[in-house]
């Protein structure tokens, strides 16, 4: 049973919303309405509910624009019983409703920014989309414009795994008041120009242990064969089983990207002076790394911040700051 | 209004993508993009003209004529093909982007400004595809109908171009003082005359001014009309009007398309209209409205696509095989089709005293005329909109031999009696002048691979030599390249057949030797 706000409301446009169904199928001929249906139940009565908790006289446009945005995204196979990925769904039934009274103000907006945010989470291989609605979920009460929920979004989405928008969050965060910045990144008491200063300086900031990237496909990973490694300025390219990619990767995630086999041969192939392989050691500087991979045919390149080893033996690559 | 738009949806993808750069730049804007259309976030960055094109040509393709016709096509590797039917026709499915030429076609003219004419059966769409053109140069759809022509039989010249003022033709002294009503269609940037084989041979010679020098004149008034793309429609090419086309006028034509069938199984799309009470010329995106401005930038991007030398000799070559007519002239700068045709001369008779060339291999012989030079601007200016399209700077073979049949159509017309439509496996070629056409240039681009001229083209290389000027060249010098000039014309001239490019190569050769001869002559003079 639909909340008797939702109800109400449905009921008095009945013809209206009728005819938006309509027409949704005729644009999406596989549009499943019973799984329309259970998403208008459990995605779109949660924030109806909360909006007209928050302000009543709204609840009617919300519901409006969340209704048609339901039946695109139920056309889309992206929401619904059905969904391939279920974030979207609980994104619309968990974190919206916590955004009551941006909602009110601007429900196209919100709920659109969200759920194009959910779909693009769930596709970046590697992300922690559960991560980022849980923070965002935990911020909401903080949040008092857009703006201000689209720069915590990135912020959020990039502490979440999605390691390529880390200059991009760091830019939105730099335009969040202080404090909403800082609770972003989860320091409440720190200094925000010192801890901006100190994440620009250093992607590896708070992660010193690295991260590994990478297994075998065959078991649902990301490469065919052992991968091959040289260092960018941007991340690693990558070739694996006459595929090639970009990896990119820092203290919050590591995620691939396609690359093209003349990036990979361009890339430079040397290897830093201040790195070294010794049997199973790896040295930087004056630090000492034993690997836990055997020893020969271990190859390693390294970027500014970032040294990547790889073995003949594993399809993974290890990651380790270089700082 | 509805939230969804059925007809007005433009793809947010880019229509040709290309290979990603190698500098890579991450946006953390891409969190927020998806299906859903953020309003505030909306503002439209600047897309590229040619983008913008291939959006409006993909918006009417597929929510506007329904033309699923592929008939130009590309491919990127191996294609997969079927043969069908008794006659084993090859279905082609391309692997790459391919096109409707009904579509494509006009548009390009849009673009270019040029002139198309539509053909084909009642009711396939033709008023409606140069309808949509009209609306695409930002006029509204009844302005775009009620400036658009309609040929009919007592279609005068006033009723075309303008009417003087009833009051000053009486009161007037002189014709200076009679005011001209002119017709609005004369101002439009895209000028439509529906059935134009309708219109009176009178009449014919008057529009034939205007799409010919671009102004109108009514009692020694002159109207300048201002640059227009133009669409013409006519239900048969062939004569099958109320009136025969003058030639002059089916010679301003640069483009020709046919209106393919309906395809019924299509017939959902016609269901949707009519449940949905819609006409896609009202519903045209406002993102894909192109300004006078836009229209020039895109002619200059287009013209400034280049052809490359391989391209351009390929073409040389294919328009050097058709106007040869050795029988026609008794001097050399004479053996031509026109000669003939001026003269009025018995084709047939002419053709009897041929002196044994294989008739089938002659390309030549398979048409009664050559190809002119209006005609072949016509073919570099479409095969660079084609590029451009496409998204590419350059022009390669392939656009080339996708927009000349279409510019040839009405052009280069067949000889039914050559020996080439007598064998079965072309027979149907004396219906499909199209497919005549591309195998026409087809078989000109087997015979230039044939003779190997990419490599070996020795009257190519002394017209670079010529092309380098003649400043600081020797007498000496210029004795050497004479003596080259004439040696070259007698090897290629003993004991062989004249051909079509065998013949401009020797007018070629004379034209550089009667140069270096007269710059010879200045030499000695100094």
């Amino acid at each position: 049973m639909i909340s008797p706000a939702f109800a109400s409301i449905l009921a008095s446009g009945r013809a209206q919303f009728n005819g938006r169904a309509a027409e949704a199928r005729r644009r999406f001929p596989s549009l499943d309405m019973a799984a329309f249906g259970a998403f208008l139940h459990d995605g779109v009565d949660p924030l109806v509910v909360a909006v007209a908790a928050a302000a009543p006289e709204r609840a009617g446009g919300v519901t409006l624009a969340a209704y048609d945005m339901a039946l695109e995204l139920v056309g889309h196979g992206l929401a619904g019983p059905a969904a391939k990925n279920p974030l979207l769904n609980s994104v619309w039934r968990e974190l919206a409703p916590s955004f009551a009274p941006l909602l009110a103000t601007a429900p196209v907006e919100v709920l659109g920014m969200l759920s194009n945010a959910a779909i693009h989470m769930a596709s970046v291989a590697g992300a922690r989309p559960a991560q980022w609605q849980r923070e965002l979920a935990a911020l909401a009460a903080q949040i008092a414009t857009v703006a201000q929920l689209r720069a915590v979004g990135q912020v959020l989405a990039w502490r979440a795994g999605v390691a390529h928008f880390r200059l991009g969050a760091l830019a939105a965060a730099d335009t969040l008041p202080p404090a909403l910045a800082l609770a972003a990144f989860g320091e409440p008491a720190a200094h925000w120009p010192q801890v901006h200063a100190q994440l620009l300086a250093n992607p590896w900031r708070g992660n010193a242990e690295g991260r590994e990237f990478g297994s075998f496909s065959g078991l649902g990973g990301a490469f065919g064969t052992p991968p091959q490694v040289r260092a960018t300025n941007d991340g690693f390219v990558v070739r694996s089983a006459e595929r090639h990619y970009l990896l990119v990767a820092d203290a919050c995630g590591a995620v691939l990207h396609s690359a093209t086999a003349q990036e990979f041969e361009q890339a430079p192939n040397g290897q830093p002076s201040s790195v070294r392989v010794d049997g199973a050691s790896l040295h930087i500087g004056a630090r000492s790394i034993v690997l836990d991979v055997p020893p020969g045919d271990i190859a390693i390149a390294a970027n500014a911040h970032t040294v990547a080893i790889t073995s003949p033996w594993t399809h993974a690559i290890r990651l380790l700051p270089l700082a | 209004m509805s939230a969804f738009n059925l007809f007005q949806r433009l793809s947010q993808a880019p229509t040709k993508p290309k290979a990603a750069p190698a500098a890579r730049q991450f946006d953390v804007a891409d969190l927020y993009q998806g299906p859903i259309a953020l309003g505030a976030e909306g503002e439209e960055q600047a897309r590229p003209f040619d983008e913008k094109l291939r959006q409006a040509y993909f918006w009417i393709v597929n929510h506007a004529i329904i033309s699923p016709h592929y008939d130009i096509e590309y491919n990127d590797g191996p294609s997969q093909t079927y043969s069908v039917g008794d006659s084993r026709r090859t279905l082609n499915l391309p692997s790459a982007q391919s096109y409707s030429s009904f579509i494509l076609l006009p548009l390009l003219t849009f673009a270019t400004r040029r002139k198309c004419l539509f053909v084909g059966g009642p009711g396939r769409g033709k008023t409606a595809s140069a309808l949509l053109m009209g609306v695409l140069a930002g006029s509204t759809v009844k302005e775009v109908k009620r400036a658009m022509q309609h040929g009919h039989p007592q279609m005068t010249v006033a009723d075309l171009l303008g009417n003087p003022l009833p009051a000053d033709l009486v009161n007037a002294q002189s014709m200076d003082e009679i005011r001209i009503a002119w017709r609005a269609w004369l101002g439009m940037r895209v000028k439509i005359v529906d059935e134009y084989n309708r219109i009176p041979t009178r009449t014919q010679s008057a529009l034939l001014t205007v799409m010919g020098d671009n102004y109108a004149e009514v009692l020694n008034h002159i109207y300048e009309c201002p640059e227009a793309a133009w669409y013409l429609t006519a239900n048969d090419d062939q004569g099958g009007g109320t009136y025969q086309v003058i030639e002059a006028l089916r010679d301003r034509v640069d483009v020709t398309v046919q209106a393919l069938a309906f395809n019924p199984r299509f017939l959902n799309e016609l269901l949707l209209r009519v449940e949905e009470n819609v006409r896609p010329e009202e519903l045209v995106p406002p993102e894909i409205i192109f300004t006078e401005g836009e229209v020039d930038q895109i002619g200059v991007s287009i013209r400034q696509v280049g052809i490359p030398d391989a391209v351009r000799r390929r073409l040389e070559f294919f328009a050097s095989q058709f106007e040869l007519f050795e029988t026609a002239g008794g001097q050399f700068e004479y053996m031509t089709k026109d000669t003939a045709r001026l003269a009025g001369a018995d084709r047939g008779a002419a053709q009897a005293a041929d002196n044994g060339r294989d008739r089938l291999k002659d390309l030549g012989c398979q048409t009664l005329n050559g190809i002119s030079v209006r005609t072949l601007m016509a073919l570099l200016i479409y095969a660079k909109a084609m590029a451009y399209f496409r998204g590419n700077g350059e022009v390669e073979l392939e656009d080339l031999r996708q927009v000349l049949p279409f510019v040839l159509h009405n052009k280069l017309q067949p000889d039914p009696d050559a020996p080439f439509f007598a064998l079965p496996e072309n027979a149907a070629y004396r219906s499909d002048r199209l497919g005549w056409l591309r195998r026409l240039f087809d078989l000109s681009n087997d015979e230039f691979n044939r003779l190997d001229l990419d490599r070996d083209d020795p009257v190519g290389v002394l017209s670079a030599e010529f092309d380098l000027g003649l400043d600081g060249v020797s007498e000496r010098e210029t004795l050497a390249r004479l003596n080259r000039i004439e040696k070259l014309i007698g090897e290629r001239t003993k004991g062989r057949k004249l051909y079509g490019p065998l013949y401009d190569d020797l007018l070629k050769l004379k034209y550089l030797h009667q140069r270096y001869t007269n710059y010879r002559s200045w030499l000695r003079s100094q």
